[in-house]
C-alpha cells in the first residue's frame, strides 16, 4: 500500500490543479474588481448597467513591478474618468460602464500567457489591454490573435511586434526605431557630423540602436563606432575610453536607467566630452537628475511623452491638465508609461464609440480609421497597428529641469549645444 | 521478492497509466482553453522535474544549470522554424524540428558532460550554473543565427488541445521511463554511484559511462520540452528562455517531492505549482516571500521531501549529496539493493 500512497496523492493533486485554481484566482481578483466598480458606479449598478469588460495581465511583482504599477494606474485613470465623469462609453444610444480585470503576470512569460488565455476564455473580456514590455507583448499578442480579440497596448515598442502580420494588435506609442529621430535631426541642424553608439544587447535597445543608425545616415551623420554591452552591465569605462579617442560630436547610448547613470559618471571620470550626449532611457525620468545631480545638465534623451508638451485633445485636455488629474488621483506625477497607458485605453474607447459596436471587426476597422489628437499626441494607426502619427519627443536637462527641445511642434525650449567640458561648469 | 511485493511494485506503473488515461479523457468534460493550457504547463513542469531527478536525484549530480538544455532545445526549434530570414533558417515544421531539439541538447550534454561529470558535489553544480549563464551570452552573441538580444519570432500558431495531448504524452512517457529505469539494473547502478561512487567503481562498474548516459538522456527530454515551449510561446529571446528561476524550479520541485524517488518530482512539481497559485490568490503582495519562507521551512524540516518523509527509501537530501564525499552514509547504501 505504501507504494500506492504517493501515486494517490499525485492523482488528487493533479486533478486539483485543474479545477479549483481558476476559481480561486478569479474570485480573488475579480471580486475585488467588481466591488471597486460597484462602489464607483453607485448603488444602483450591476444588474441594469451595461458593462464593457476589459482585461489586462500586467506585472505587479517581478522585474517589471515598477513600470507595471504605472501601467495600471494609467489604465485606472482612464477608467475612473470614463465611469465617473464621462458617464460611460457611448455605443449607439446606450452607455456602457467599464470594468477592467487585472492579473499579475509576475514578468514571467508562462504566467502572462496563461493569464491572457484565461482573460479570453474564462473571464470572456471584450477587449485586451497590453502588458508591460515587448517580450511579454510578443507572446500574449499571439494568443489574442488566435482568439480574434483586439489587444491594444502602450508598452511594447519593439518594431518586430508589428512584422508578424497580426490583425488585432495596436500600439499608441512611437515604435523603438524612431526613438532618436527628432533628437538626431535637431543635432544635425546644429551642425553635428559624427556619432558613436553603445547599446544593451536586448530586444528594445537593439531596435532603438538600429533606428539611430538609420536616422544618422538620413541626416548625414557619420557613425564612427558601435558597441554593445550585456544586460545589467556594471562598468562601461572601456567603451567610453575607446569612444574618447574617436572624438565624436554625438554620443548615443542606453538600455536601462542604470546604464544612463554609468555613462554619465564614466564620461566625467575619463573626461570624455562629446558635443552632445543622447541617452535612450533615463534622462526623461525625474530620478535621473536626483541621482546624477549637476552632471545631468545638457544631457539629451528621447521621451514618449512629457507633461510640458503642447499636445491637447478633447478628452483629458492638455498634457499638463492630464498630469494634474493623475497627480490628484495617485499622489505622484505621471511617468510616460502611465500616460501612454491612459492613451491606449482612450484610443480603444474612441474607436468603440466610432464603431458604435462591440464587435471585433467593427472596432478593428474603427481603430484603423482612427485619426485623433489627444493629450498624449496624435494617434493614427497604419495597417500593421503602429501609431505612425506621433513623433518622439527629445528632452534636455536644463538647470535641473526636464524640458522638451524637439520636435518643433512640441518643443518648449531651445537646445543648449554644444555641451561644455566637465571641468568648465 | 515475493508475489505481493512484485505486484505492488507494478502498481506504480499501472496507477500512472490509469492517471494518464484519465487525464487524456479529461478534456472531454469541456475544459476551457485556459484550463487546458494550465494543465499542459503543469505537465511540462512534471516532465522537467522528472528529467532533472534522473541526473540530480538518482545519480546524485546536483545540476544547477539543467535549464541550459531547455534553452538549447528552444533555440534549436526557434532557428529551424522561424519564418524570419536569418543567416540559417530552413523553415521546417514543428514535427520536423522537434527531434533536433532533443538531439542537439543531448549532443551538447555529451560534450559538456565529459569534463563536468568528473567534478564532485558543489563543483559540478557550479560548473553547470556557469554553463547555463555562458550559453545565454553565446546565444546573444550569435545574433546572425539566433537573433541575439532581439530574439526570434516563431510562427504564431497556437492549438491548446494539441499542446495538451503533446505535453501529456511526453510526461506520461518520461515518468514511466524513469519508473522503469529505477527498477532496472541501470537505475540501481545510478543509485550506487550516488551513494558511493568510488565503491561502485571498485566493484567494476563503468561509472563514467553510466553518468553520461543518464545525463544525456535527461538532456534529450529536457531539450524536447524546450523545443515545445519555444513553439507555444511563439517568441524567444535569451532572457525569456534562459530564466534562472527555471533551473532553480527544477531543483525545488524535485527536492520538495523527494530527490531520487520516481513519484517525488512529479508530486513536487504539482504541489509547487498549486501552492504558488493559492498564495498568489490570497497573499498577492507577499506571495513571493511566503513561497520562499515555505520552501525554506520544507527544506529544513523535510530535507528528504514529501516522499522521503513518508518513508520512500530511494530519496535523499541535497545536503547529503554535497557532503557524501566526506561522510558516506552507510545507512543509505542498501537502497540500491534491488539488483
Amino acid at each position: 500500500m505504501k507504494r500506492l500512497l504517493p501515486l494517490l496523492v499525485l492523482l488528487v493533486a493533479l486533478l486539483l490543479t485543474a479545477c479549483p485554481s481558476p476559481s480561486t484566482e478569479e474570485s480573488a481578483t475579480s471580486r475585488e474588481e467588481s466591488t471597486q466598480t460597484e462602489q464607483q458606479s453607485g448603488a444602483e449598478s450591476s444588474s441594469e448597467v451595461k458593462v464593457i469588460r476589459l482585461g489586462a495581465a500586467v506585472s505587479e511583482t517581478g522585474k517589471y513591478a515598477r513600470e507595471g504599477k504605472d501601467t495600471r494606474q494609467g489604465y485606472e485613470t482612464w477608467r475612473k474618468w470614463v465611469n465617473e465623469e464621462y458617464g460611460g462609453i457611448k455605443v449607439g444610444n446606450e452607455r456602457y460602464k467599464v470594468e477592467i480585470i487585472y492579473y499579475d503576470d509576475e514578468g514571467d512569460p508562462d504566467t502572462a500567457a496563461r493569464l491572457v488565455e484565461k482573460l479570453i476564455t474564462e473571464d470572456k473580456v471584450d477587449f485586451l489591454l497590453g502588458p508591460y514590455s515587448s517580450s511579454l507583448t510578443k507572446s500574449t499578442s499571439a494568443i489574442a490573435e488566435k482568439y480574434n480579440k483586439i489587444m491594444i497596448e502602450g508598452n511594447g515598442a519593439s518594431e518586430s511586434l508589428f512584422e508578424r502580420g497580426f490583425k488585432n494588435l495596436f500600439a499608441v506609442l512611437t515604435p523603438a526605431g524612431n526613438y532618436t529621430q527628432s533628437g538626431l535631426k535637431l543635432l544635425a541642424d546644429q551642425g553635428a557630423k559624427t556619432m558613436v553608439l553603445a547599446y544593451e544587447d536586448t530586444a528594445f535597445p537593439t531596435s532603438v540602436a538600429e533606428g539611430a543608425q538609420r536616422w544618422a545616415q538620413e541626416y548625414g551623420i557619420e557613425v564612427l563606432a558601435v558597441e554593445t554591452y550585456p544586460k545589467d552591465v556594471a562598468d562601461v569605462s572601456g567603451i567610453m575610453s575607446k569612444f574618447k579617442d574617436l572624438n565624436p560630436d554625438i554620443f548615443v547610448g542606453g538600455g536601462h536607467f542604470n546604464d544612463a547613470l554609468l555613462f554619465v559618471r564614466s564620461a566625467k571620470e575619463i573626461n570624455f566630452t562629446p558635443k552632445a550626449m543622447l541617452i535612450t532611457v533615463g534622462p526623461s525620468n525625474p530620478e535621473f537628475v536626483a541621482e546624477v545631480g549637476a552632471d545631468a545638465e545638457y544631457i539629451l534623451g528621447p521621451t514618449q511623452w512629457e507633461r510640458t508638451m503642447s499636445w491637447k485633445g478633447p478628452w483629458f485636455g492638455t498634457a499638463e491638465e492630464y498630469a494634474q488629474r493623475y497627480e490628484k488621483l495617485w499622489g505622484e506625477p505621471p511617468t510616460y508609461q502611465a500616460a501612454e497607458s491612459t492613451a491606449t485605453a482612450l484610443a480603444l474607447h474612441v474607436a468603440i464609440e466610432n464603431a458604435g459596436s462591440l464587435e471585433t471587426d467593427a472596432v478593428r476597422q474603427a481603430l484603423l480609421d482612427l485619426d485623433i489628437m489627444t493629450f498624449y499626441g496624435p494617434i493614427n494607426f497604419d495597417e500593421t497597428g503602429k501609431n505612425i502619427a506621433k513623433p518622439m519627443g527629445t528632452i534636455q536637462i536644463q538647470d535641473g529641469k526636464i524640458v522638451v527641445v524637439a520636435p518643433e511642434e512640441a518643443a518648449v525650449a531651445e537646445i543648449r549645444y554644444p555641451m561644455p567640458p566637465w571641468n568648465e561648469r | 521478492m515475493n508475489i505481493w511485493q512484485r505486484m505492488a511494485s507494478w502498481r506504480g506503473l499501472i496507477g500512472w497509466l490509469i492517471l494518464v488515461t484519465l487525464l487524456a479523457l479529461y478534456p472531454y468534460t469541456g475544459l476551457s482553453g485556459s484550463q487546458l493550457f494550465t494543465l499542459s504547463q503543469v505537465f511540462v513542469l512534471v516532465t522537467l522535474a522528472s528529467n532533472w531527478n534522473l541526473i540530480g536525484g538518482m545519480t546524485g549530480y546536483v545540476d544547477f544549470g539543467h535549464a541550459v538544455f531547455f534553452g538549447i532545445g528552444a533555440y534549436t526549434m526557434g532557428i529551424l522554424v522561424t519564418p524570419v530570414e536569418m543567416a540559417f533558417s530552413p523553415h521546417l515544421t514543428f514535427w520536423q524540428a522537434l527531434p533536433f531539439a532533443g538531439i542537439t541538447a543531448a549532443l551538447f550534454a555529451l560534450v559538456i558532460g565529459l569534463p563536468t561529470l568528473r567534478l564532485k558535489g558543489p563543483y559540478f553544480s557550479i560548473a553547470m550554473l556557469g554553463t547555463f549563464v555562458a550559453m545565454r551570452e553565446i546565444i546573444r552573441i550569435a545574433a546572425p543565427i539566433t537573433g541575439g538580444g532581439k530574439g526570434l519570432d516563431l510562427p504564431p500558431v497556437l492549438d491548446r488541445i494539441s499542446d495538451y495531448y503533446f505535453t501529456l504524452a511526453l510526461m506520461g512517457f518520461v515518468v514511466a521511463f524513469i519508473w522503469w529505469i529505477r527498477r532496472s539494473e541501470f537505475g540501481a547502478t545510478l543509485i550506487a554511484i550516488r551513494e558511493d561512487e568510488v565503491g561502485a567503481e571498485m566493484r567494476g562498474i563503468n561509472t563514467t559511462q553510466h553518468k553520461i548516459i543518464a545525463f544525456v538522456t535527461a538532456a534529450f527530454f529536457t531539450g524536447l520540452v524546450g523545443g515545445f515551449w519555444a513553439w507555444q510561446n511563439t517568441y524567444i529571446d535569451p532572457d525569456v528562455v534562459f530564466i534562472e528561476s527555471r533551473t532553480v524550479e527544477m531543483v525545488m520541485m524535485s527536492m520538495l517531492g523527494g530527490l531520487g524517488t520516481v513519484w517525488g518530482p512529479p508530486l513536487g512539481a504539482v504541489v509547487l505549482y498549486f501552492m504558488r497559485d493559492i498564495l498568489w490568490a490570497n497573499l498577492l503582495d507577499y506571495h513571493l516571500i511566503s513561497l520562499g519562507v515555505l520552501l525554506i521551512v520544507l527544506v529544513l524540516f523535510m530535507p528528504e521531501g514529501i516522499l522521503g518523509t513518508l518513508g520512500d527509501r530511494s530519496s535523499t537530501s541535497l545536503l547529503h549529496l554535497w557532503r557524501r564525499e566526506r561522510h558516506p552514509s552507510p545507512s543509505n547504501q542498501d537502497s540500491g539493493g534491488n539488483t
